[in-house]
């Protein structure tokens, strides 16, 4: 009797371990709280979701086996130092394969130091600074594309419109990402006619955008453009009404495509510019979500919210690992590693393929608010929909 | 406990820890650095806080100074590590001698306010300098193993800890805590007082320097609110008060008990993490503002009535 | 020229928002030698308290900051009563660290419960403005800046001119003897500390009409606060209009002429200078 119970017992717990195989282990450190953590949630619903519907199509295939997806999630509480002591401790104590990054350059900047010293694969869709990829390390990739393009699809819709800008003033915030936009922004416009008569560069912090404004006013500036955080944005729009300025465009890099944002403002986002790397569009198609619409719809339905590229971004991360995973069909970090590099696959994201330095290369596509909504205007194959340009006065809207 | 006892079991609990990045786990060794780090910070501000009895708020300068020290030297003119730390000494004593004068004059919650006053000029003023990065920061040349970092950081305390064992025994302690009990009088009986306040502002900036220099080069990145984080100021206060400021060894306790539960925290139940801090700083003020030290050595006779007697004596 | 006389009218309607901004901390600390570091915490309550009156109720900033400003004397008044006053004989580095602890309290409970999401507050009137002599003035913020000189006048009347003014000023000076004359000095300690968190809701409602509002807007509103407090003086609560004022000022001329990255460098360093220099402020007597 006791031998047959110990036969019994020994096949269960073969059998069950080939049920219950190792599942693959994803970890990220992402701003749940704190002052990112209104774009910061957008990573860790989004990475959650694209776990749940890789694990219900059947996993991630590695040789005979398919193996579930595992998603563990810290809340770094906005804090840079303390998300790089998570990652540590995600890679020693909790032993995950894999990392998903969080949202913003300065954190995937300095996070993504644990991924090279410890040699486990990042994919981050919050970084587009440049300085992330100039360092030239190994380990890490990201779905957001280069920070000093963001504005291009923009200064190009501005080549086309009539009465053409001719005056610009650009204004960034004192971060990574923002300066490496200003820095590609000047360098792209040099080579257009227009002319930057204002340049500044104001605190990340700054809430008060009164001076500036009242000299962009003073110099009967045409074009506005703004890299800098959704909550400066969204102060500079209300400042810009109370103090009557009156560009014949603006445009921002942040804020625009996200629904909270265009709430906040009611009426007043209406005219505003702004750029997004992804549209939830059916000619989107993905393997898991079927197409990005569907995916939007039911992320809308499951979170709350609407999801903006942020979300798209992350859905495109957890993807690429699983890609990545089964080309090389291995979980060791350095074949991986090598795989994410090549890979070449279409998502609800977009097409995602990492360039040498490990980022990926997406166009931007101009959007504008019009009537309350977001309008794709013009793509990376030209004018989609007719942009509302001239702005008109606040006065007269 | 004789001293000669309590050095010798301090040295073997020292040699102990020195052990540790071979057995203990990545994470430990991790947990290790940051506590030795801090307990460094709550150390040194035992010195112009706990003796001298000037609650600066502005130590943070100079763990941010000894940062861009390091990161200065090391990326803008590859310089070794070494060199980084002496410039950010350097800088930070500087910054003691040329900015303590003035605001060492200043008493009481005015002098704590002027250097949380000078803790915010810094890091704006930082974050305008191109040799620093401006906001952006700089990112250091990465090392890999920590410990390298872990043996650095333990050192240091034990300096930083000698360093107070030292000034607790001295003249020029002595000279310190008749300055914080009764400054008018110290200096009647011929202590000079503005020369000892420099040197023990100079002194605790100098060990907030090098743990900082040492924190940039491991964190591998240094932006100005990192490096002059203002609440690293209100952590290092509450662990030498929690752990007793003015002793020897209450820093160090405050420092690695309030770390421990903070990390266990911040793993299991992240968000719980801050807000025990708030009520950890709230609790402590109330029922033990003299710290962990006293809080043992009064409760072997008062028992309960220790937390009673420390409201009674403090609520109006 | 022009573009200067915009700058200075700037500066000013930002000085009266600074004043309303810090009248409640210098309050407080003059008065009960309490150094507030949770009074940009309060400020933003006072924000979330008048954002939820106007999208729950409909009711106008203007009408809601009245009903923020008891709200805020409430929380104040419990605070002192319960907590601050355990230790309030306490060294005054004490009460800095306790209230640091409760800001941390504070934006911990104000984050689970309003969420992180910023909002605003978006009366139909609130990017309205008129020429004055060339330049652009927003309404709001002239409002805003009638609200501090009305305030401040308020407070000044009742400090100078009230039976319980005049017990206020009277514990602060001297409690041995206040208690002699029959105050009780809890319960008056608390009322000093519910108006000076009143006076931050006040701050707090208008606040989120020209800016925006979330949980974590607290401490650099401290920060700014401390600044205009300290460069003002904390002898009388009038002071508080000059120390806004002059900061006000001095930043948006810093923002246009030297650069917008270095208005903390000018307005922390110019609150390091009074210290050293002059540290009763700007206008206090030199002790």
């Amino acid at each position: 009797m006791k031998n047959l119970t110990l036969l019994f017992a020994t096949m269960t717990l073969l059998l069950g371990s080939k049920l219950f195989a190792a599942p693959i282990e994803l970890g990220a450190s992402v701003q749940l709280t704190g002052q990112f953590a209104n774009t910061g949630r957008y990573y860790g619903d989004a990475y959650q979701f694209a776990v749940e519907k890789i694990n219900a199509a059947g996993g991630v295939k590695i040789g005979n086996a398919r193996e579930k997806l595992n998603l563990k999630i810290l809340d770094n509480q906005s804090d840079v130092n303390l998300s790089v002591r998570q990652y540590v401790q995600l890679v020693t104590q909790d032993k995950v394969n894999f990392l998903l990054g969080p949202f913003a350059s300065d954190f995937a900047l300095a996070d993504s130091a644990i991924s090279e010293k410890y040699d486990i694969p990042m994919i981050q869709g919050g970084g587009a600074s440049d300085q992330i990829f100039s360092r030239r390390y190994k380990y890490i990739f990201g779905t957001l594309p280069p920070a000093s393009d963001y504005f291009q699809s923009t200064l190009e819709l501005m080549g086309q419109l009539k009465p053409a800008p001719a005056t610009v003033a650009l204004l960034y915030a004192d971060d990574a990402f923002d300066v490496s936009v200003a820095d590609g922004t000047r360098k792209a416009a040099s080579k257009t006619s227009l002319k930057i008569v204002v340049d500044q560069r104001y605190s990340s912090k700054a809430s008060d955008f009164n001076s500036i404004l009242s000299l962009i006013k003073s110099q009967n500036v045409d074009a506005i453009l703004v890299a800098g955080h959704e909550t400066e944005i969204l102060n500079f729009i209300r400042q810009a009404k109370t103090l009557n300025v009156n560009p014949k465009l603006y445009s921002f890099t942040v804020g625009v495509p996200s629904a909270d944002f265009r709430a906040a403002l009611g009426q007043d986002a209406n005219y505003a510019f702004g750029m997004t790397s992804w549209v939830p569009s059916v000619v989107l198609k993905d393997d898991y979500f079927g197409n990005a619409e569907q995916f939007a719809n039911e992320y809308k339905k499951r979170f709350g919210y609407e999801p903006d590229y942020h979300a798209a971004s992350a859905v495109g991360d957890v993807e690429a690992f699983v890609k990545a995973i089964e080309s090389a069909n291995s979980l060791d970090p350095a074949k991986v590693r090598d795989a994410i590099a090549k890979v070449d696959f279409d998502s609800l994201y977009g097409r995602i393929r990492f360039n040498a330095a490990g980022q990926i290369n997406l166009p931007q596509t101009v959007v504008q608010i019009q009537k309350g909504k977001l309008v794709p205007v013009y793509g990376p194959k030209g004018l989609l929909e007719k942009p509302l340009y001239p702005m008109p006065e606040w006065g007269k809207r | 406990m004789k001293l000669g006892l309590k050095l010798a079991l301090a040295a073997l609990v020292v040699g102990l820890l020195a052990t540790v990045p071979w057995w203990g786990s990545p994470v430990m060794v991790q947990f290790g650095i940051n506590a030795l780090i801090l307990a460094t910070l709550a150390q040194s501000w035992n010195i112009i806080g706990g003796y001298t009895g000037y609650p600066s708020f502005g130590n943070s300068v100079f763990y941010g100074l000894g940062g861009y020290g390091v990161a200065i030297a090391m990326v803008q003119f590859h310089l070794p590590f070494a060199v980084g730390l002496l410039l950010g000494v350097f800088l930070a004593v500087l910054f003691a001698f040329l900015l303590g004068l003035p605001v060492l004059r200043l008493r009481g919650h005015y002098f704590a306010i002027a250097t949380l006053g000078l803790a915010e000029v810094m890091t704006a003023i930082v974050s305008n300098l191109e040799i620093a990065g401006r906001n952006v920061g700089l990112i250091l040349p990465l090392l890999k193993g920590d410990t390298v970092f872990f043996e650095l950081s333990l050192a240091l305390l034990a300096v930083t800890t000698i360093t107070v064992a030292w000034i607790s025994r001295s003249r020029f302690g002595f000279g310190l805590i008749a300055i914080r009990e009764n400054e008018e009088a110290a200096a009647v009986m011929a202590v000079n007082t503005t020369l000892y306040k420099i040197l023990a502002f100079a002194l605790c900036s100098a060990f907030a320097a090098i743990a900082g220099g040492i924190h940039a080069y491991w964190i591998t990145y240094l932006d100005p609110s990192s490096a002059f984080d203002i609440t690293l100021n209100v952590k290092m206060i509450i662990m030498a008060v929690f752990g007793g400021a003015g002793t020897i060894f209450g820093p160090v306790l405050g420092a690695f008990a309030l770390s421990a539960i903070s990390e266990i925290l911040a793993s299991k139940v992240t968000s719980l993490a801050s807000i025990f801090f708030g009520l950890v700083i709230v609790a402590a003020v109330v029922f033990m503002p003299r710290g962990f030290a006293d809080l043992v050595r009064r409760f072997r006779q008062q028992r309960w009535r220790y937390f009673q007697e420390n409201i009674k004596a403090h609520r109006v | 020229m022009q573009l200067l006389w915009q700058i200075l009218v700037n500066g000013v309607l930002l000085g009266g928002l600074y004043a309303l901004m810090a009248l409640g901390l210098v309050l407080v600390w003059g008065v009960l030698n309490i150094v507030n570091l949770a009074h940009g915490a309060l400020i933003m309550l006072g924000a979330y308290a008048c954002y939820y009156l106007f999208t729950g109720f409909g009711l106008d900033p203007f009408a809601a900051l009245p009903v923020a400003m008891v709200l805020l004397f409430c929380l104040g008044y419990l605070i002192q009563r319960h907590v601050l006053n355990l230790v309030i004989r306490a060294p005054m580095f004490n009460t800095l660290l306790i209230t640091f602890g409760l800001e941390v309290v504070i934006t911990f409970l104000a984050q689970i419960t309003f969420s992180a999401d910023f909002r605003t507050v978006n009366p139909s009137y609130a990017g309205a403005n008129f020429v004055l002599l060339g330049a652009t003035v927003p309404l709001v913020r002239l409002l805003a800046f009638g609200v501090a000189l009305g305030l401040t006048f308020a407070l000044w009347l009742f400090l100078d001119h009230t039976g319980i003014g005049r017990a206020i000023r009277a514990t602060a000076q001297n409690l041995t003897a206040a208690r002699l004359y029959g105050v009780n000095p809890r319960r008056l300690y608390a009322l000093t500390f519910g108006i000076g968190a009143a006076l931050a809701g006040a701050a707090g409602a208008l606040y989120g009409v020209v800016s925006q509002i979330n949980p974590y807007i607290g401490s650099s509103l401290t920060g700014k606060s401390f600044a205009i407090a300290i460069i003002g003086g904390l002898e009388k609560s009038i002071y508080v209009l000059v120390g806004g004022l002059f900061l006000g000022i001095v930043e948006a001329l810093t923002a246009l002429y030297i650069g917008p990255t270095y208005t903390d460098v000018v307005s922390f360093g110019i609150l390091v200078l009074v210290l050293i220099v002059r540290p009763t402020g700007l206008l206090g007597r030199t002790a």
